[in-house]
């Protein structure tokens, strides 16, 4: 079998996906190296002044967003959290564009082939959940390493897997990895302050979904070097797996040994010194759940990312189908639906800050909702377009969309909760997963729906889905339809304490949620920034801050 | 009125285009060729050791001429059991779309008579584990399928054998993989022991 890559098609497609996210990085980080002061929060008079090598606020996460730097902690912690997050999604999509010699050395049938698609993408629902809460609990450092550890025997496993029940395990346990995403976002947004958080989300959730598109390039040369190298076809496949592997090891220890929880520690560190008080998983877990705007975003995030793994998994097999492509043609045409995310989820999580600066939280919900609608109609029209040309056409646009509106996504979910923010991340995350799940179920297997059709009532359905968007309320912010609770002025504080009880007010716990909320103060918007009177800035609440120990 | 014409008249045109342009129809061929092959119904054949043996001649009875005849291909075709749920094997009548035949034993010049009539071959380690028959199609100078002749019959059910594939595994990666593996957890539990070490070290116990 020829596996042969034109080199021209090739660096084109690396030429149009690293052009347009740097020229936008550069534009972003020359804005922000002029502004950066002047936008972000005050700093806190406690800080010492050569600690960190970039303006951080009072809870020391970092105002500004410096992409070619390794900086200890912040920017370290983002090229860490994206690179493992990379691996896990090479790992867990590594087996879709080797499944022609798979099914012929497993005996697989296309039922068998769908029922494992399925699997590698529900094992993460409630691992995502799970993670969130490990997050708040034992820190995103200890918690993403210990997930990619345990998940990557499964990935060397794949190698002497030898039926399609254990091909099915397989898939199923390396999916869990892809739970790394919801530390990767608690990560960051532990680490990046509210006016960058959005860019920092965008940018290591889209380079981690990178992995999705770069493993249907990867996997089929590191196959092809192999087996030119003198193995057979049925083990060549199975050599390749240890590559993947190997890669998700390196990252995990990569994370222990040079990662950091927050700007100030790790967390076991801080929890012996008194910094951060240990928190309680079962109050953790309920402000969590009874948060309705965390089921409502985990449903809407169901129908952007949920739609894109489902799209991972299908859209090499429709183009092949449906246009005769050869297989290779048609895993590099899957391969730019997945690349994509290189520039394209990062931009939400970009667009997110910059309608929040002058909008605020308001401009954040209508932005997303309308990329994703606008993603919706794509979808649609993707399955009602007849010729090759106009399919991609189409297709990238959705891709862009689709991918937007994820970054869109986790510009809001920081603000959701701060004691919760964890499993808030898990539950959107885990939905995310739901709706892949859901989605393949009702509409890609079996033979009930054409793909094409399926494709259009994706479609329908990503465009009813994301109307819930109307509902969000934040009482001190507003929602698409209304405005701050005008009556009450009830302010950003009081949202974000409306999670701890006096008692554990009098113990001093909430210290943390107390500065989140000052940081936070930009979910109002340019317009009531001039509002804002000097005395909310600068708080009686800074001088006990500045006594740290409790 | 007048465009639907038009564009029915163009898609007859682009069908039998097709047909010209060397998109032949499986059911436009005639059965010429007389094929035998060694394995006998239900024997299963282990790729990479067993051979077949294939010979093919030219069916007498038939009313037509073999003078177009230039080569002949022997392909190993499934059979419909192993075509059942894998769309990758689907048998479509025009033979350019068609799955049916992908692995090529043997293509050379067309002869009836022996010994160029024949051919063995060794069953190759990359032919998946499957039931099969044996076709072989006669082949003219434009490089278009003229005739054909099968081991089996019309429906493809009798005289079918079966070929037991390698797995691809060896003791070596089984063995590597369970090492790796067993690594990992092991390296994640000395992280999480020399975590638990440095923080009792470096902040001595609240009293």
């Amino acid at each position: 079998m020829k596996d042969a890559y034109t080199t021209k098609g090739k660096s084109t497609l690396v030429l149009c996906h690293f052009f347009l996210p740097f020229s936008l990085e550069f534009v972003w980080c020359t804005l922000n190296f002029k502004h950066g002061h002047t936008m972000g929060p005050p700093d806190s008079v406690a800080i010492p002044p050569a600690k960190f090598s970039m303006p951080v606020d009072s809870e020391h996460k970092a105002t500004e967003f410096r992409l070619f730097s390794i900086a200890k902690p912040h920017m370290r912690a983002f090229h860490l959290s994206w690179i493992s997050f990379f691996s896990c999604f090479v790992s867990s999509f590594a087996a879709p564009p080797l499944i022609p010699i798979i099914r012929d050395d497993l005996n697989l049938t296309a039922t068998d082939i769908g029922n494992a698609g399925i699997a590698s993408v529900s094992g993460a629902v409630f691992a995502r959940v799970a993670m969130g809460t490990a997050c708040d609990l034992f820190g995103p450092r200890l918690a993403s390493a210990s997930l990619i550890l345990l998940t990557a025997p499964a990935v060397y496993f794949t190698s002497i897997a030898s039926s399609p029940i254990s091909f099915l395990l397989v898939r199923f346990f390396t999916g869990f990895s892809l739970a790394t995403f919801v530390s990767t976002q608690f990560w960051m947004s532990s680490m990046f302050s509210a006016n960058v958080v959005g860019t920092a989300n965008g940018l290591s959730g889209g380079w981690g979904n990178l992995g999705g598109g770069a493993t249907q390039l990867i996997m089929p040369l590191v196959f092809a070097v192999i087996r030119d190298v003198g193995a057979v076809k049925f083990t060549a496949w199975r050599i390749a797996f240890i590559i993947p592997a190997l890669f998700q090891t390196m990252t995990a220890f990569a994370v222990i040994l040079f990662g950091q929880d927050l700007p100030d520690g790790n967390f076991q560190k801080l929890h012996k010194d008194g910094d951060k008080p240990k928190d309680d998983f079962s109050k953790v877990f309920y402000h969590g759940v009874s948060n309705y705007r965390g089921w409502i975003l985990a449903l809407t995030y169901g129908y952007c990312f949920g739609v894109e793994l489902t799209v991972d998994n299908i859209i090499a097999e429709y183009f092949y189908d449906r246009f005769d492509l050869k297989l290779h043609t048609a895993g590099i045409i899957a391969a730019t639906f997945g690349l994509a995310n290189l520039f394209s989820r990062p931009f939400g999580g970009l667009l997110s800050d910059v309608v929040a600066k002058r909008f605020g939280m308001r401009g954040r919900l209508w932005t997303l909702w309308t990329v994703q609608t606008i993603g919706g109609i794509l979808c649609v029209i993707l399955g009602r377009v007849e010729s090759l040309g106009s399919s991609i056409a189409v297709m990238v646009a959705f891709s862009i969309f689709c991918q937007a509106a994820c970054g869109l996504t986790f510009g809001v979910v920081p603000f959701v909760s701060r004691r919760s923010l964890g499993v808030i991340s898990g539950m959107t995350g885990g939905g995310g997963n739901v709706g892949a799940v859901v989605t393949q179920l009702i509409f890609f297997k079996g033979s009930k729906y054409s793909k094409e059709t399926g494709i259009t009532l994706m479609g329908i359905m990503i465009i009813c889905c994301t109307l819930s968007i109307c509902l969000i309320h934040f009482p001190q912010w507003g929602g698409m339809f209304s405005g701050p609770t005008s009556n009450k002025d009830f302010s950003e504080e009081d949202y974000y304490l409306s999670e701890w009880s006096s008692h554990e007010k009098d113990r001093g716990f909430h210290h943390g949620s107390l500065k989140f909320a000052d940081n936070s103060r930009s979910g109002r918007g340019k317009r009531s920034v001039a509002s804002t009177t000097p005395a909310a800035c600068t708080s009686p609440i800074h001088p006990s801050l500045a006594s740290d120990s409790l | 009125m007048g465009t639907r014409a038009v564009i029915l008249a163009s898609l007859l045109v682009a069908c039998l285009a097709q047909a010209c342009d060397g998109n032949v129809l499986f059911s436009s061929l005639s059965r010429t060729l007389v094929v035998e092959a060694s394995p006998t119904a239900g024997q299963v054949l282990k790729s990479g050791e067993d051979k077949i043996k294939v010979t093919w001649s030219f069916n007498g009875t038939h009313s037509g001429k073999d003078t177009d005849y230039k080569t002949v291909k022997v392909k190993l075709c499934y059979a419909p059991v192993s075509q059942k749920d894998r769309g990758w094997r689907k048998t479509v009548d025009n033979l350019k779309k068609d799955k049916t035949c992908p692995h090529l034993i043997v293509a050379r010049p067309y002869s009836s008579s022996a010994p160029n009539n024949s051919f063995e071959w060794t069953v190759t380690k990359d032919i998946p584990k499957a039931t099969y028959f044996i076709r072989v199609y006669a082949i003219n100078a434009s490089a278009n399928e003229v005739g054909y002749g099968q081991t089996t019959n019309k429906n493809k059910t009798t005289n079918l054998f079966e070929v037991d594939a390698i797995t691809g595994r060896h003791t070596s990666l089984d063995i590597a993989s369970v090492c790796f593996s067993a690594f990992s957890v092991l390296s994640l539990a000395g992280f999480f022991i020399g975590e638990k070490r440095r923080a009792k070290k470096s902040s001595p116990p609240h009293m």
